[in-house]
This record gives C-alpha cells, sequence and structure tokens, in this order.
C-alpha cells in the first residue's frame, strides 16, 4: 500500500473532466453509447453530442424507460453510459435498474450527477441515498471519486468492469486534490495524508469518500494542531468494499470516523460499521454525513455547515471520540473566489 | 401445464394462443429478439415453444416445478426469451434499447415484444412508446394483448384504456387491430407490421376463456386460473377433438428456418 500525499486548499479546479473523458474513451471504444436525460450539458455531455453525436441518445424525461432502453442496448452488445443527475438515476427508476440493468449483470454504466447536499435545488434534487439504493443491488459496483485526477481515471476503469457500475461524480468546478502521479484506486482503500507508517498505531481514522474527502484533509490539519495522529483514507470504491483495508486501518486505529456526503444510513458509514461489527471489534466509532433527515434548498456551503458535513463538524465530532474537551481546534478559513470550490 | 397444481396463468395463454402461433410460425427468426414484457405468459411461450421445436414436449411437466427452468414468471434464464420481465411495463424499454442497438450494429433483425393491455396503466409504457416513435425504430413489433383482464377484475373496470388504438396512433405509431382469436387476421397484421417503416403495434382484441369458455365459469380470475380435475380432462377431450378436426399445421423448428428472410 502505497500512502499518496494529498494538496491542500486552493484548490485550483478543472472543468468538465467526465464530459472529456467519455468522448476519449468512446473514441477508443466504439461500442460506447451515450444516453441523457434531458441534462445534456449539466452532464457533460455535450461534449460527447457534439463530437460523436451517431452514438448520443437524448431519452427526454423518462428515466424508467432510459434504464430499459440501456439494458436493451447492452444486450446488443454495447457499452452504455446513461447520465442525469444522481438523484433522478435512483431513485425513480430504481426497480428499472434492478431487474433490467442489475439482475443480468449488464454493461451499464450509470453516471449521477450532483451528489449529497451539493445542490441547492432542496430534497428534489439531492441524491442523499444514492449510495445506499445502490448499495444494496447484487452485481452493482459503486463508486464515488474525490477530485479532478481521479475522474478521467474512473471512466477508464469502470469501463473495464463488465458489470452495471454506479459512478458518483461531482457537478461543476472539480478540484485538483492530487498530484499528477495519483492514481486512482478501485481495489483498494488508500492512505492519502497521514504521518504514521503502515504498521504505527495512529489516533485516529478517517475514512471519507468523495467530496468529503477534502473537507477531511481540512480537518485533519486542525486535529493534528492538538497533538492527535491522523490518517486519511480515501475510499473510492464503496462496493464491492475492501473489507481487508480497512480492517487494516481500524486494526492500527483508536478511533475510527467515517465522512460522507450522503445519508448515515445505507452508505460509507454504514459499510464501514458493517465491517467493523462482523470482524468482532471494538472501536470508538462516529458517521459524519447527513443524519436521517431530508435537506432544505441552500447553498452547498451553508448546507454542508447546516447538516453538519463541514470540517470543523468533523473536527468536533472526532476530538470529542479522541477524548478531547471543548474548545475544539478551529479549521483555517481558506480563502476562495465567490463560486469557486472550496472545501467547507 | 396447469393440470398439476389445478392453477397456473391459464387464461394468458388462452388470450394470447393465436399471437404466439402467428408470431412463431410466421414472424420471428432465431435472429429476432422477443420480449415477453409480462413475464406470466411464459407459459404460452412454452406451450408454442413445442411446436417450433424449441421446447421438449416432456418438458412441459415441469411448469412451474421447483428447479425447472421452466419457471412460471420467465426470466432471461427461460429458453427464447431475452429479458427478464414479469414486473409491468418494462418490456417494452428493452425491447426499444434491442432495436435501437439492432440499428447501431447495421443488423436487419427485428425485435419483438408481447405487451399485455394492463401494461398501458403503467407510465412506462408511454415513455417507451414515445423514445421509440421519436428514434424511427422501425424493427420493433408490439404485439398487444387486449384480454381486459387484469387481477382484479376487468380492464374496464379497473381503469378506462380505450380507445386503445387511437392512444398508440397519437404517439405515433402504425397501429393494426385485428381480432387476436383469427390466425389469418393476425398473420397480416404481423406482415403489415414487418414492412412499416415507424413501430408497430399489432393490437389483437382477446379472451381469456377463449376455447374454453363452455368448460370454464364467467367469473374466472383471467390473470390465474384455478382448475378442478374435472375441468382438466374435459378441457383435454375438447382440445383434443378441436385438434382432429383444424387444419394442421406443420412443425417448422427455427433452425430449418434460418435465414428464410431475405
Amino acid at each position: 500500500m502505497t500512502t499518496v500525499k494529498a494538496l491542500r486548499a486552493p484548490y485550483t479546479t478543472v472543468l468538465k473532466p467526465y464530459g472529456s473523458a467519455l468522448v476519449a474513451l468512446a473514441r477508443q471504444k466504439p461500442n460506447v453509447v451515450c444516453l441523457g436525460a434531458d441534462l445534456t450539458r449539466q452532464t457533460e455531455t455535450d461534449l460527447f453530442r457534439d463530437q460523436l453525436g451517431e452514438r448520443f441518445f437524448n431519452g427526454a424525461m423518462s428515466e424508467q424507460n432510459l434504464m430499459g432502453v440501456a439494458a436493451g442496448l447492452a444486450r446488443a452488445g454495447h457499452q452504455v453510459f446513461v447520465n442525469t443527475f444522481g438523484v433522478f438515476a435512483t431513485r425513480r427508476p430504481y426497480e428499472q435498474i434492478a431487474m433490467q440493468i442489475a439482475y443480468p449483470a449488464l454493461d451499464v454504466k450509470i453516471v449521477g450527477l450532483m451528489p449529497g447536499l451539493s445542490t441547492p435545488g432542496g430534497p428534489s434534487h439531492q441524491a442523499t441515498d444514492d449510495i445506499a439504493l445502490m448499495r444494496a443491488l447484487p452485481n452493482m459496483t459503486v463508486v464515488d471519486v474525490a477530485d479532478a485526477r481521479e475522474i478521467p481515471q474512473a471512466v477508464t476503469a469502470i469501463s473495464e468492469i463488465p458489470g452495471p457500475v454506479y459512478l458518483r461524480l461531482k457537478r461543476g468546478e472539480i478540484p485538483v486534490l492530487f498530484d499528477e502521479d495519483h492514481r486512482l484506486d478501485l481495489d483498494n482503500v488508500v492512505v492519502v495524508d497521514g504521518e504514521t507508517a503502515p504498521d504505527e498505531p495512529v489516533d485516529l481514522t478517517i475514512f471519507a469518500t468523495g467530496m468529503m474527502v477534502a473537507t477531511a484533509l481540512a480537518a485533519a490539519d486542525a486535529l493534528r494542531g492538538i497533538g492527535i495522529s491522523v490518517d486519511v483514507v480515501n475510499v473510492a470504491c464503496l462496493k464491492p468494499l475492501d473489507t481487508a483495508g480497512v480492517l487494516r486501518e481500524v486494526r492500527r486505529s483508536k478511533a475510527v470516523v467515517t465522512a460522507e456526503n450522503h445519508s448515515v444510513i445505507g452508505g460509507l458509514g454504514s459499510a464501514v460499521a458493517e465491517v467493523i461489527a462482523e470482524a468482532g471489534l471494538a472501536v470508538p466509532f462516529r458517521r459524519v454525513g447527513i443524519q436521517d433527515t431530508f435537506a432544505r434548498a441552500a447553498s452547498a456551503r451553508y448546507l454542508f455547515e447546516h447538516y453538519g458535513l463541514g470540517s470543523q463538524h468533523l473536527v468536533d465530532t472526532a476530538a470529542a471520540l479522541c477524548g478531547r474537551s471543548a474548545p475544539f481546534p478551529k479549521v483555517a478559513e481558506v480563502r476562495h473566489e465567490v463560486g469557486a470550490y472550496s472545501p467547507v | 401445464m396447469v393440470a398439476r397444481e389445478g392453477f397456473g396463468y391459464l387464461g394468458q395463454a388462452l388470450s394470447a394462443a393465436e399471437i404466439f402461433a402467428a408470431l412463431y410460425l410466421d414472424a420471428l427468426t432465431p435472429d429476432d429478439d422477443l420480449v415477453v414484457s409480462p413475464g406470466h405468459y411464459a407459459i404460452v411461450h412454452y406451450a408454442a415453444g413445442v411446436e417450433i421445436g424449441r421446447i421438449d414436449p416432456a418438458e412441459l411437466v415441469t411448469y412451474g416445478v421447483d428447479g425447472s427452468r421452466l419457471e412460471s414468471i420467465g426470466t432471461e434464464g427461460t429458453p427464447g426469451l431475452t429479458a427478464t420481465c414479469g414486473s409491468l411495463g418494462q418490456g417494452l424499454s428493452v425491447a426499444a434499447g434491442l432495436a435501437l442497438g439492432a440499428r447501431l450494429n447495421g443488423s436487419a433483425k427485428r425485435v419483438y415484444a408481447v405487451v399485455s393491455d394492463g401494461e398501458m396503466e403503467e407510465g412506462q409504457t408511454w415513455e417507451a412508446a414515445l423514445f421509440s416513435a421519436h428514434h424511427g425504430l422501425g424493427n420493433l413489433v408490439v404485439l398487444l394483448d387486449r384480454n381486459d383482464s387484469q387481477v382484479d377484475g376487468p380492464t374496464h373496470q379497473v381503469t378506462t384504456l380505450e380507445p386503445v388504438t387511437d392512444k398508440w396512433t397519437a404517439f405515433g405509431w402504425d397501429v393494426h387491430a385485428v381480432d387476436g382469436h383469427d390466425i389469418g387476421g393476425l398473420r397480416a397484421a404481423l406482415g403489415a407490421a414487418q414492412r412499416s417503416a415507424r413501430p408497430s403495434v399489432v393490437v389483437a382484441e382477446t379472451w381469456t376463456l377463449s376455447g374454453l369458455d363452455h368448460l370454464l365459469p364467467d367469473e374466472a380470475d383471467g390473470h390465474f386460473l384455478k382448475v378442478t380435475p374435472e375441468q382438466i380432462e374435459a378441457a383435454r377431450a375438447h382440445l383434443t377433438e378441436a385438434e382432429r378436426d383444424a387444419r394442421t399445421v406443420a412443425p417448422a423448428p427455427w433452425t430449418s428456418r434460418k435465414g428464410e428472410r431475405a
């Protein structure tokens, strides 16, 4: 296992890394077909439409039909990427995904953008249970990536997986957390930020996924400021989960926190808790995420703070779990331009 | 198949027997795809499958038996069926995807979908109808079993589907309305559907007691018929007699018809 050193905010950002990567993949693989549901620009697939239009089909606002069409196309030998917002990709066509895509384990990649509380769209637009829904389906691989370096690699990697995949993607400006040498690892959970050797004990391990990796990095710095040693572990593949890797990190940790931009029910927190419990381990444990509630329509920054996804909340939770008393250390403010990406 | 347990999806078989006969004997080739959206219709697929050499008649007694491949609600594990259906309203979308996929592949194959009238209650059916017409899927043919039957009773008592043909026409489909127990009408409609540049639907008016109406009670649950041993024996006798009088169609296994379509 390698430890990657992650970068610190403020992060540079990249536009449309997914859309570009999908076009590049399709140029290599003639059987790649791109489906949309009236969110072409929003899912970055306008690039595909404009460059490979003969393989792009807008299925209109009919996600149930679209999943069936994807299944038919896959049965005809195509690799199908279905693109829409995560909430529409999972809740409305759940049964269609289960019966037509997951049950026969077809080569369909469902790409759900705008995860969790990253949108001001309120409960209709916030995919807060998509990981839980997709994890529950047999044969389904579930991936949530942390930054713009990982996105193109994720497109290539999931294309190599023969069965169905749910890929969860942030929309809009995508931060660059890792350096150019970073390699996405879907097979292993990876310590992306830590100062301890792989076999040494550590005070706290934060398992983070997707947008919460950046949040965890900011929180880790604040916690280290009061003498808590911290490893941040990037969990890019939530299913199948690298159980052995999770146990390896848990066994050397005095406390464990999970961090996800998703309900704490059924997502990363649940998955890690299942591994810990079934291994018979007892370790102080907390799940940071959306605490079994729907969220309001507001800015992402407001929502992350209000619903306990911010790095300060992560610091407070982790410090208390490690036996520290308030006042807890403050997370450093990061200067950022209005509209630009910054961890909350 | 229903004799062993005394119940099964017999109504579906009785309403759709001629539909499957016309489809298998006249239209479907080994290269084509078949999606049976109401998976419950597997029973008639099995019976008809015997006639085209797809299923061994001796295997029919295993219908619905634990471990048999002749499941009571068909899946893609069912010989000859392409998708896993049974949750109603999903099959037409898969058929549309298969038809689009065939076009992308430059294939001349056709995709046939058997759809029940009750499935018009599912919104997804109309999503698929819009999609198929918009994308000009002329290689897609739907056989719609208009048997006016669903679990809670006659469909017209549950909801109003009429005007059925107008609805499909309005969605941009090539529509052929026929008596679903008239083999000649079904064959003509299938032929016209195959020639259409648009997606086609054959709306077949049928009855879940067809052929055995003098033996089965009017109020019989068309979705899941229960039959007594006496009714089974009477039906066997009646059908044996009817078969003796019927025009015999020679078995035509798919393998011998491969490449028949120019």
